[in-house]
């Protein structure tokens, strides 16, 4: 008899603990949430767009068309440190479109002209294929499509271009709209500190 | 022209496969992981040795020693892969990953500074190769600088940010270039970068990444025949390329980790 409560006493013991581990979890993780140390971000190596291995697919949008934010929190960002700085990008221009006269693919990969470049170092004019151009973001422009990532991605790029989730637009939602739709749980929670790197 | 598959050695590497090369005597030579695999013509494993670091390109002089590019330095084998000789140059050989000979003179592509290095044979150095240009160097994004050089001494560089492949003398001098950008023609280079690596015989041999493929062109940049495209794992990129003295072409899947031996089909 006395077994039996001592072992009726500890399976009572183990969900209480369980229950008070999980409710103090909770209470850490709202408490963190609501100090702005937990915050949604894209994981790179499982979005889509972006996870190597993933070729010939179109791009993923859900970003775009899911996230509760106008034009979506969610913007590619280049890496300027890994950008090869090509002279024809395959995330600023649309490389199968005709080539016009100057050898340059005629078309413009983003939808929303979002991407631009400057010229590095001296131009040559003579021979265009002498330049190099640093890549930039228009984020006013970006609604987090996704195209230019999936272009930049290795083998075609150097991966330099990914999204991530921007906090001045995120509204922090406790169900974000993108994690729920992504079918590669790309979206995830993590600390402040690794989600604005 | 058309050519088929009609070896592919693989099991012998772990995690890289990056330099391919022949010497006259018909023997075929893999630089990967950290060793130096020796095959004869039949494809047979004859001889395997290891480097000191990992293996980034190999190259066969006439003397029939073999150099092995890695990250700082190069080593000399033997025949018999005893070690003969280490150069050590971190400024001008921070990463080789090709190996070539003109004459006396030993040529190493430097991928960390972008440039060809000329040395004559004891190592004492000569002169640069591809640096003196607007944008200082070879555009390789990918990391790897590749070149090969023909039966006149002219060497043919790959210039993938510039979809070109450029003939350069010994001295430096930058006599010409073949192909051109374009995103559908198969006769042009696509993507951001490409070719990526080069071999020269009677031709000139190239491969590609996104879509990994190996073409052939004659020496006007005409292309001869795409060798071979979907036989490689798509995400292969910076695939070495050789050519045997009896134009077999063999090229290196970076990610399964095999070489792919392509043979003309005569008609």
């Amino acid at each position: 008899m006395s077994q039996d409560l001592s072992r009726r006493d500890l399976l009572r013991d183990v969900v209480r603990g369980t229950v008070l581990a999980v409710m103090g979890g909770g209470a850490l993780f709202l408490v963190r949430k609501a100090n702005g140390q937990v915050v949604w971000q894209v994981d790179a190596t499982r979005c889509v767009n972006s996870r190597l291995g993933e070729l010939g697919v179109e791009a993923c949008n859900l970003c775009t068309t899911q996230c509760v934010v106008a034009l979506s929190a969610v913007r590619a960002v280049n890496d300027h440190a890994k950008c090869g700085r090509c002279n024809i990008c395959p995330a600023y221009f649309n490389i199968t479109s005709a080539v016009d006269e100057k050898g340059y693919p005629s078309e413009k990969l983003c939808p929303r002209d979002a991407i631009t470049r400057k010229p590095i170092g001296k131009v040559d004019p003579e021979d265009p294929a002498n330049n190099f151009y640093e890549y930039f973001i228009d984020e006013k422009k970006c609604d987090g499509c996704g195209k230019c990532v999936m272009q930049c991605k290795e083998p075609l790029g150097l991966g330099s271009i990914v999204l991530r989730v921007r906090y001045d637009k995120c509204v922090d939602c406790n169900r974000c709209a993108i994690a729920r739709a992504c079918p590669k749980d790309a979206l995830v929670r993590v600390p402040m500190a690794l989600g604005s790197r | 022209m058309q050519y088929r598959q009609t070896q592919v050695m693989g099991g012998y590497w772990k995690a890289a496969l990056c330099g391919l090369a022949v010497d006259r005597h018909g023997h075929f030579y893999a630089a990967g992981d950290s060793h130096i695999c020796m095959f004869d013509a039949a494809g047979r494993l004859v001889r395997r040795w290891a480097s000191a670091r990992p293996a980034l390109a190999v190259g066969v002089a006439v003397d029939g020693a073999v150099y092995v590019g890695e990250a700082g330095q190069i080593e000399i084998f033997d025949a018999g892969g005893k070690l003969i000789d280490t150069w050590r140059d971190q400024a001008r050989l921070g990463r080789v990953t090709a190996i070539g000979f003109i004459g006396d003179s030993v040529l190493a592509g430097d991928a960390a500074d972008r440039a060809i290095r000329r040395f004559e044979r004891h190592g004492a150095f000569l002169n640069n190769i591809g640096k003196n240009n607007p944008v200082n160097g070879f555009l390789i994004p990918n990391g790897v600088l590749a070149f090969a050089v023909d039966a006149q001494g002219i060497i043919h560089a790959a210039n993938p940010g510039k979809h070109r492949v450029e003939r350069y003398t010994a001295d430096g001098e930058l006599r010409g270039h073949i192909g051109r950008f374009h995103g559908t023609d198969p006769a042009g280079f696509g993507g951001c970068c490409n070719p990526t690596n080069v071999a020269v015989a009677d031709r000139i041999y190239v491969t590609e990444k996104a879509g990994p493929r190996a073409k052939v062109y004659d020496f006007s940049g005409q292309l001869e025949a795409v060798i071979a495209a979907d036989v490689f794992d798509p995400n292969c990129k910076n695939m070495s390329v050789a050519v045997d003295g009896r134009g077999r072409v063999y090229v290196a899947d970076t990610v399964k980790l095999a070489v792919h031996v392509f043979e003309q089909v005569t008609v």
